[in-house]
């Protein structure tokens, strides 16, 4: 079992290791947790969800962009790989939070939604993913077939948008304690309100954030 | 109600701009033929398959509000990086769809891109379609458009915006070989349109919504789109094309600073030039960075679509008392396409107000 002191470092390592998008780091840190014994529950949320966590608040400073969002998360996977097999039976349920994501219908620009995926798979949430161009039922089935708590819709095209609404109604209709959260570039929180959304966010970072919040308030 | 009449015809109101000299009243573009298209009724499919359509849309349309046709903001791209190259294409069924999307990109892996083919230029993708909506715009003596990607797009669209990101860190030859392919295919079959036209009478349209800092970072704009950009200026004069219009998406403050360098060095693009900007980057600072050329924008789309006309109008003005105030010249316009169903009382405040405000007397 490690020292304190030593799964301190191992958790700097990891977070360290994604923000700097070193895989081989991460990798390195993420055998030492398993093989020294750091909680891999741990080792996820404290070491590689609070690099990811840096890594938005890099994003949102306009230091970080797309193309080193994506090696980040290509480290972060490499983490996850390696530590989620060790994950105990008792931290799923510290964990039971399942989201539902996707593009609403009409809309295929997707790398928002899969960089909103990245954050939630870091923060250790059950991720339904149904990509794009998404119809709106499926939202609904989704949600239904999963038990998730949140359907988060995103759209970057104000046609797309029109969808927002319709798909919100549909879902609380069938379950009114699902939170609905919708994001993308046209949007404001003004408008996801007045569509009956319970949550906005406008980066991928504040996403989860927002997500747990409202969980907790719903729920 | 009553408007001040017109002083000048479409042709000279534009004629004047392109002369810097002040026109009647601040022009109008409708940026984007998808709101053309279903205003008179038609389908948005009918936009990348009936031609006399498509013109006929746009003609009724920009006569209704009252809008310029000449050099309008095309929506429909000539060239497209994923059927050109060979990958699928859905088109708009949805109504909530607004234009073309991709199903299967061109490019999937690394041997993918070492193994792809140039297309055709002159029957790839829709490159027919749109040569016979050209052909209406010349009968009709306006300018023959022809809109494509920057050639940093065109590469980004045949293997897809998210795995060009990819590998700009760890396989940039992916992304120069890519870049290079969807360049020479775009130039290739504009000089399709000069073959065809004459090089005069081609108006060049190039949009860049992947070079946005939404996407990139300067420093990957400087690497993967700047020297792109000048050698494609190099090869757009050497065909004897002088009308461009540059659409430049999104948040791109970040990067106007090199392509001002770019536009006032002698490997730039020809001046004036039209340069469109959205509602992320403020027109005056795009007139201070760009100041040989003429400014269209910027008014945020999803405003048109899920805002009231009060606001907007109210937008519009403040948007048209700064662009009048552009030594290189203001056009009106939405900052990126008009949303296909965007209510017409919504869209009708842009004309309401360059005929309220929008007067140079």
């Amino acid at each position: 079992m490690a020292s304190e002191q030593r799964a301190n470092e191992v958790l700097k390592g990891l977070c360290d290791g994604v923000v700097a998008f070193d895989e081989e780091t991460v990798g390195k840190f993420s055998k030492a947790a398993v093989e020294e014994g750091v909680d891999a529950y741990d080792a996820i949320t404290k070491g590689l969800a609070h690099g990811m966590g840096k890594v938005g608040e890099l994003y949102a400073a306009h230091e970080y962009f797309v193309p080193e969002l994506l090696l980040c998360a290509d480290a972060l996977y490499v983490g996850l790989d390696i530590l989620r097999p060790h994950l105990k039976r008792s931290d799923s349920g510290k964990s039971a939070r399942r989201i539902v994501l996707g593009v609403a219908e009409g809309d295929v620009h997707d790398i928002g939604k899969n960089l909103v995926k990245i954050m939630f798979d870091a923060a250790a949430w059950e991720v339904y993913d149904l990509g794009k161009d998404v119809p709106l039922g499926s939202f609904v089935e989704e949600q239904q077939r999963t038990n998730a708590d949140v359907v988060g819709v995103s759209a970057l095209m104000a046609t797309s948008m029109l969808a927002m609404p319709e798909v919100t109604r549909m879902i609380k209709t069938r379950n009114p304690n699902v939170v609905v959260m919708l994001g993308g570039a046209p949007l404001t929180r003004e408008i996801a309100r007045s569509y009956g959304a319970d949550g906005y966010a406008d980066n991928a970072g504040e996403a989860v954030r927002e997500a747990v919040r409202l969980v907790e308030v719903i729920k | 109600m009553e408007f001040k009449q017109d002083r000048m015809s479409r042709q000279e109101r534009m004629q004047a701009l392109y002369n810097y000299q002040k026109p009647d009243r601040v022009p109008i573009f409708e940026d984007g033929n998808f709101f053309c298209m279903i205003n008179v009724g038609y389908r948005l499919t009918d936009l990348y398959s009936n031609p006399q359509r498509a013109f006929d849309a746009l003609i009724w349309t920009c006569e209704q509000y009252g809008w310029e046709p000449e050099r309008h903001c095309s929506s429909a791209h000539a060239v497209l990086g994923t059927p050109d190259f060979g990958g699928r294409i859905k088109s708009p069924e949805s109504i909530y769809s607004q234009g073309l999307s991709v199903e299967e990109t061109a490019v999937q892996t690394e041997d993918d891109v070492w193994n792809l083919k140039m297309p055709d230029p002159k029957t790839a993708g829709v490159i027919p379609i749109r040569m016979e909506f050209s052909k209406l715009e010349e009968k009709a003596g306006m300018p023959v458009t022809f809109l494509a990607r920057s050639p940093l797009c065109s590469g980004a669209e045949i293997c897809g915006v998210e795995r060009f990101c990819a590998w700009m860190h760890k396989k940039p030859e992916l992304c120069h070989r890519l870049i290079r392919m969807g360049m020479n295919h775009t130039l290739e079959a504009l000089q399709h349109w000069v073959d065809t036209f004459g090089a005069g009478k081609v108006y060049y349209q190039m949009s860049s919504p992947t070079e946005s800092n939404q996407v990139i970072s300067p420093k990957h704009f400087q690497e993967f789109a700047l020297p792109y950009h000048r050698e494609f200026h190099k090869r757009l004069r050497a065909m004897g094309i002088n009308q461009f219009h540059f659409h430049i998406c999104g948040e791109q403050n970040l990067n106007l600073p090199y392509l001002a360098r770019l536009a006032a060095s002698p490997d730039g693009w020809p001046h004036p030039s039209i340069l469109s900007f959205g509602h992320e980057v403020d027109i005056t600072n795009a007139a201070q960075y760009f100041p040989k050329d003429i400014i269209l924008g910027n008014i945020e789309p999803a405003l048109f679509q899920s805002g009231t006309p009060q606001p907007i109008y109210e937008l519009c003005r403040k948007t048209i008392e700064k662009g009048k105030k552009i030594p290189g010249g203001f056009i009106l316009a939405p900052g990126c396409g008009m949303p296909p169903r965007a209510p017409g009382y919504n869209v009708w405040m842009m004309t309401k107000a360059v005929h309220d405000f929008g007067w140079y007397d």
